[in-house]
């Protein structure tokens, strides 16, 4: 497939504008995959891919033939992603706080009438997760979802992020830490 | 014993090796060659104290348990939908760039080419000017021809010599309209006759030198005679010039020169014949 995918790009650089069709086909999945685990949310998963497949094809001509493109467009995506992250957490900063108390390292829950099996039950847990997701900064947020769910090495997320990866190492505890504290009133329900 | 920190604990369960001495890990790049060390270094620190193993399973626990919301199935025919909502946005300028970098290139070669074809035909029409205008120097460079050129010179100075003294010979007191062109011949005569007796030497010609000596101190005398010349210092210098057989001499060098002139012009004071 790298093969293919140097081939397409070889006939992008001469003119061929059609054959980048073929790497946005072989691509977009995967895209839309991480796009959506950072980004939490359809419309903007699919925002992101679009957004990285159009920076891809502008910087085309800076891309190292010996590199691989899918990890090179995915490096981009996750860059599209952290920024649609953090324009949304400043345009969301005030609801998020009305949510939750970052001082008291608590999180406000939607109905505090119900009981921890109802909670359980009803799924919300789920929605408990993705809150304290969400109360990670968008940079803590993009490291984990590359190293838990993404299973990409610190060096591979550094990459991705554009930091050393000792700092994305740091990112990643951090990201632990804190989901670990959001979700431990979760931990007796278990 | 030292427990293993937080981030030790995490760096494990993610697979990620830590250094214990330093939180912020001697490895940076998280794959290095001492990972494996590190990982059996915690692994056995895991076995040997029950607190740290207790607190990885909680924290394999926690992470276990987190269930987050899978992204969305995309149909295989998801790409082409995004292709064909990105395919117009997309500009083919990557070929215009490319046929305008060509052109680029091809105009900057042709300006160096017409630039190294200028001073090709700079060069090659000096060398050939300089060709053409070589023997003409070499011919002005020729003794012989430098000789031929001091006779013509020197003939025609004894020429204008010669006249010169037929007609201080023939002039008088009463003849005041004479002296004044006379003086100003003498006054010419005498800055040439200052390189014919150059010339004279560098030929090796003891009596042209000779004569020409004679007919300088001549010439000095009627060019800078002081108060004029009078009847008095005409007929002095005129005895000069007999008794010298200045004139006399002055022909006989003058028919030794070669005709190189056949219709010399015959000057006479303030004209030409």
């Amino acid at each position: 497939m790298e093969k293919q995918d140097h081939a397409a790009v070889q006939a992008v650089l001469t003119g061929d504008k059609e054959a980048y069709g073929a790497l946005v086909e072989r691509h977009s999945a995967r895209l839309f995959r991480v796009a959506f685990r950072m980004t939490g949310n359809e419309a903007d998963a699919e925002d992101v891919v679009q957004d990285a497949l159009l920076r891809g094809y502008q910087k085309l001509a800076g891309f190292e033939s010996r590199s691989d493109f899918g990890t090179w467009i995915y490096r981009i995506a996750v860059r599209c992603a952290l920024d649609r992250m953090s324009r949304s957490r400043r345009h969301e900063g005030a609801r998020v706080a009305e949510e939750a108390d970052p001082e008291a390292g608590e999180m406000q829950l939607a109905d505090g009438a119900a009981g921890p099996e109802r909670l359980l039950l009803s799924g919300e847990m789920g929605a408990m997760e993705e809150l304290a997701l969400r109360s990670l900064t968008p940079l803590e947020r993009a490291a984990f979802v590359l190293r838990h769910m993404e299973e990409q090495g610190c060096a591979e997320i550094g990459a991705a992020l554009g930091m050393e990866p000792n700092a994305a190492k740091q990112a990643v505890f951090r990201a632990v830490e804190k989901m670990r504290r959001r979700l431990a009133p979760l931990r007796v329900m278990r | 014993m030292k427990h293993l920190s937080e981030e030790e604990l995490v760096a494990h369960f993610y697979g990620e090796a830590a250094d214990r001495s330093d939180p912020g890990g001697s490895d940076p790049d998280g794959s290095g060659e001492d990972r494996s060390a590190e990982k059996g270094s915690i692994g056995r620190h895991l076995n040997a104290c029950a607190e740290c193993a207790e607190r990885l399973a909680a924290l394999r626990s926690d992470l276990a348990a987190l269930h987050f919301a899978e992204p969305p199935a995309r149909d295989e025919g998801y790409g082409k939908q995004v292709w064909a909502a990105l395919k117009d946005r997309l500009p083919a300028y990557e070929a215009e760039k490319a046929r305008w970098a060509r052109i680029g290139v091809w105009r900057g070669l042709g300006y160096a080419a017409a630039c190294a074809l200028v001073v090709m035909v700079a060069f090659f029409a000096g060398r050939a000017w300089e060709h053409r205008h070589q023997p003409q120097t070499a011919a002005a460079k020729n003794p012989q021809a430098q000789k031929q050129v001091i006779l013509v010179v020197l003939g025609d100075h004894l020429d204008r010599s010669e006249r010169l003294l037929v007609e201080l010979k023939h002039a008088d007191a009463g003849s005041a309209e004479l002296v004044s062109p006379m003086r100003e011949e003498a006054r010419s005569l005498l800055a040439a006759n200052q390189v014919c007796r150059q010339d004279a030497r560098q030929m090796g010609d003891p009596a042209l030198g000779a004569a020409l000596d004679r007919l300088d101190s001549l010439l000095n005398e009627l060019a800078n005679e002081p108060g004029g010349l009078d009847g008095a210092a005409i007929a002095r210098l005129q005895n000069e010039m007999n008794g010298e057989g200045l004139l006399f001499e002055v022909r006989v060098l003058r028919s030794r020169m070669p005709e190189v002139q056949t219709g010399r012009s015959t000057r006479t004071n303030g004209g030409t014949i």
